[in-house]
C-alpha cells in the first residue's frame, strides 16, 4: 500500500517495474487509510487474518522481515 | 477544550453501549524539544525553551456511521517556526458521518482530493505544520461502480479557526473502460470545479468575489504505456504584490505524463506549466510562509531524494506572479521530469549473483517566458515559451546486493539552483553529490549501516561533508550518530558541525525516540511542500501510538 500523494504516485509504476516487484501495490491516494488507521509513521506493517489485525508494527529496521516471516508463519497455520 | 472532553466522554460511553458491528481507533503523537543555547550557533533568544507539540485522534464507527475528532496542543508553545495561529490546545478536527460505499454525508471537518490536487487537496501534515481540512458539509455519491461524484460547501480550517473565505467544490469521476467494458485498454476521465468566494477589496482591478477554477483530465493505459493529462483554466483573481493588491490576472495549468512498464523496466515522463496558480481560502494569505489557507496542491515535481547533503538546495515549485525588481519577475514555471527504472538480472556480469537496480532521474524547471511590464504589474505570456532557468537536478543510482549480509548504494546527483529567482534572495549554485551507503546484517534485526556523503561546489557556502553510522541492536531498538561538516565555508567561524545523536525504541505500532544534535537551518520538505526552520540545538523526544 503506497501512500505517495500526487507529487511521486506516477512513479510507482515504472519504480514496481524497474525493480522487478511481482506482488500488487495499492494507492491510498489523499491517506484516508493512514488516517483510518490512525498511522503516523510509514512503513507501518499490519498482519490481517480474516478481519482481525493480528500483528502491527511501525518504522523498519533491517532484518525485521525475519521476524514478519515468523508471524506469518505462527498465523497461516 | 470543554466541547472536546464532552464529546471523548460521548464517544467512549457510546462504545461501550454498543457491542458489535463497531471499531474504535486511535491514535497519539506528540513531538518535544528543549532548546539549549550554543556557543557556536548563538543562544536560544525566544520564551519557552521547551516546545511542544502534541496531538489527540480517535476514530470510532458503528455499522454505517462514522465519528472522530483530533484534540491537539502546543503547550507551553509550539516548535519554533509552526504558525502563530497553533497555539495552546483545542479541538483541532471533529466529525461525522454516514457511508454505506454508495453514499456518503459528512458534516464536520474531511479531507479531500480532485483529480492531482492542482485545484484542491485537503491534507495533514505535522511536521510541516498543514493542516488544511475543509470545515462544512460534504455530500459522495456513486450510482455505478465507474461512476463517482463528490460536492461540497466549506470554509478551510487556519490554526484553530477557520477562512473567511468559503470553497464550494464538486468533482466526476467517470470510468469509461469499465462502463462499455474494455478489454485490453483502460480509460477514464474526470472533471471538477472549486469556486472560492471572498468579498473583494474596493480596487480598480477587475476580479469577482468568486474565483472559480475548472479541471478536466483523461487517462489512458493500453499494454505497456500509460498517459493522463490535466488541463486546468483559474479566473480572474487579484495579483497580490507584498500585500497590496496591483492587477487581476487569470491563471492556468497543464500536467501532462507518459510512461511505459514492463517487469525489469520503467520510464516515465512528466511536463507541467503553472501560471498564476497558487489559490488561498483567504486572498490575504498570499505569500504567508506557514503553508496556511493553501487551497490546492503544488507540489515541486522534482527527485525526493533520501540523505541529508542531497536537501541541502531543494527546488520549490513557483507557481505565483512576484515583481520584485525589473530583473527579479515570476509568473509561473514551466518543466519536467524523467525517471527511469532498469533491473539488471541475476546472473549477468553487471547484475552479479544478486542482480541490481538502477535508477536514473532528471528534472529542469524554468520561469515563463513572458513580456514583463514592471511599471504596472502586467506580462504577457508565451504559452509554451521557456524563461529563466530555475533548477535542474540529475541524479543516478545503484542498489546491489553482493551477498546475504551486504547490501550497498551508490548515489550521484548533480543540482542547479538558482537561489536568486527561487529564493528571490542572490546567487547561484552548482553542486555535484557524491554518497554511498552500505548495510551489513547480522541476523536476527541486528545491523549496522554507514553513510559516507560529499558535496562539492564552488558556490555559496562552499564544500560540506557527511556521514552516518546507525546500529540496528535488535529490530525494536536502534541507535544512529551522524553529521554534516560545512569544512569547506570561506569564513572560518561558519565552518560547523551538525551533529546529531540519537535511538528509539519500537514496540508493535508505538515508536520512542530521543535525539540530541545541531539542526541545520533551511527547508525541510516532505512531499514537494517545505516549511523553513531555525537554526537550532536541542534535545527532542518524540512518540507515536497507534491502537
Amino acid at each position: 500500500m503506497s501512500t505517495d500523494d500526487s507529487r511521486t504516485q506516477k512513479r510507482i509504476k515504472p519504480m514496481i517495474n524497474g525493480k522487478g516487484w511481482d506482488y500488487q501495490i495499492l494507492l491510498d491516494k489523499n491517506q484516508e487509510l493512514k488516517r483510518a488507521l490512525n498511522i503516523t509513521l510509514i512503513p507501518h506493517v499490519v498482519v490481517l487474518k480474516g478481519n482481525e489485525i493480528v500483528y502491527r508494527h511501525t518504522g523498519y529496521a533491517p532484518g525485521a522481515e525475519e521476524e514478519l516471516y515468523e508471524i506469518i508463519k505462527k498465523h497461516s497455520k | 477544550m470543554k466541547k472536546s472532553i464532552l464529546f471523548i466522554i460521548l464517544l467512549i460511553s457510546f462504545v461501550s453501549f454498543s457491542q458489535e458491528d463497531h471499531d474504535i481507533s486511535y491514535g497519539f503523537e506528540s513531538n518535544s524539544q528543549y532548546y539549549l543555547d550554543d556557543s557556536k550557533t548563538g543562544d536560544f533568544l525566544e520564551s519557552n525553551r521547551f516546545r511542544s507539540n502534541n496531538f489527540f485522534k480517535i476514530d470510532y464507527s458503528y455499522k454505517n456511521f462514522y465519528a472522530g475528532l483530533q484534540v491537539e496542543s502546543y503547550e507551553p508553545k509550539a516548535m519554533l517556526n509552526y504558525s502563530p495561529n497553533l497555539d495552546k490546545t483545542n479541538l483541532g478536527l471533529y466529525y461525522l458521518g454516514y457511508n454505506t460505499g454508495k453514499i456518503e454525508v459528512t458534516l464536520g471537518h474531511f479531507y479531500e482530493q480532485f483529480g492531482s490536487g492542482l485545484i484542491l487537496r485537503s491534507w495533514e501534515d505535522r511536521q510541516l505544520g498543514i493542516n488544511n481540512a475543509l470545515l462544512g458539509g460534504r455530500f459522495k455519491y456513486s450510482p455505478k461502480e465507474y461512476l463517482h461524484f463528490t460536492s461540497f460547501y466549506a470554509n478551510q480550517r487556519k490554526g484553530f479557526a477557520i477562512s473567511k473565505g468559503n470553497i464550494i467544490g464538486f468533482n466526476s469521476d467517470f470510468d469509461i473502460s469499465s462502463a462499455l467494458n474494455f478489454e485490453t485498454s483502460s480509460l477514464s476521465a474526470g472533471f471538477s470545479y472549486i469556486g472560492r468566494s471572498q468579498e473583494k477589496t474596493e480596487t480598480n482591478f477587475d476580479y469577482n468575489n468568486s474565483t472559480d477554477l475548472f479541471s478536466s483530465r483523461i487517462e489512458f493505459s493500453k499494454d505497456h504505456f500509460y498517459s493522463n493529462l490535466e488541463y486546468v483554466a483559474k479566473g480572474k483573481d487579484a495579483v497580490i504584490i507584498q500585500n497590496q493588491i496591483k492587477n487581476a490576472k487569470k491563471g492556468a495549468a497543464v500536467l501532462a505524463n507518459f510512461g511505459y512498464a514492463k517487469k525489469g523496466l520503467g520510464i516515465n515522463a512528466t511536463f507541467r506549466r503553472m501560471e498564476n496558480m497558487n489559490l488561498f481560502s483567504d486572498r490575504e494569505a498570499n505569500g504567508n510562509i506557514y503553508n496556511e489557507s493553501v487551497v490546492n496542491y503544488l507540489p515541486a515535481l522534482t527527485k525526493q531524494h533520501d540523505y541529508l547533503l542531497t536537501n541541502i538546495y531543494v527546488y520549490q515549485a513557483q507557481p505565483q506572479v512576484s515583481f520584485q525588481d525589473p530583473s527579479l519577475i515570476k509568473s509561473g514555471e514551466i518543466g519536467g521530469k524523467i525517471d527511469v527504472f532498469y533491473k539488471l538480472k541475476k546472473g549477468t556480469f553487471l547484475g552479479g549473483k544478486y542482480g541490481a537496480k538502477v535508477a536514473l532521474n532528471f528534472s529542469s524547471w524554468h520561469g515563463l517566458k513572458a513580456d514583463y511590464d514592471f511599471a504596472g504589474f502586467d506580462y504577457e505570456t508565451d504559452f509554451f515559451g521557456f524563461g529563466q532557468k530555475y533548477f535542474s537536478d540529475l541524479s543516478f543510482e545503484v542498489r546491489k546486493k553482493w551477498s546475504k549480509q551486504w547490501n550497498t548504494i551508490f548515489y550521484y546527483v548533480n543540482q542547479s539552483y538558482n537561489k536568486r529567482y527561487i529564493e528571490e534572495t542572490f546567487g547561484e549554485i552548482n553542486a555535484n553529490i557524491f554518497v554511498s551507503e552500505a548495510t551489513y546484517k547480522m541476523g536476527k534485526g541486528k545491523s549496522l549501516r554507514f553513510e559516507a556523503q560529499l558535496l562539492a561546489t564552488n558556490d555559496d557556502r562552499k564544500n560540506w561533508a557527511g556521514g552516518t553510522v546507525e546500529y540496528n541492536a535488535t529490530s525494536k531498538l536502534a541507535v544512529y550518530i551522524n553529521d554534516i561538516y560545512n569544512y569547506g565555508n570561506d569564513d572560518v567561524d561558519q565552518q560547523i558541525h551538525y551533529y546529531n545523536v540519537g535511538g528509539s525504541y519500537t514496540v508493535g505500532a508505538h515508536r520512542f525516540a530521543l535525539n540530541y544534535g545541531r539542526q541545520r537551518g533551511g527547508l525541510i520538505c516532505i512531499g514537494g511542500v517545505c516549511r523553513n526552520v531555525p537554526e537550532s540545538t536541542g534535545i527532542s523526544a518524540n512518540i507515536t501510538m497507534s491502537f
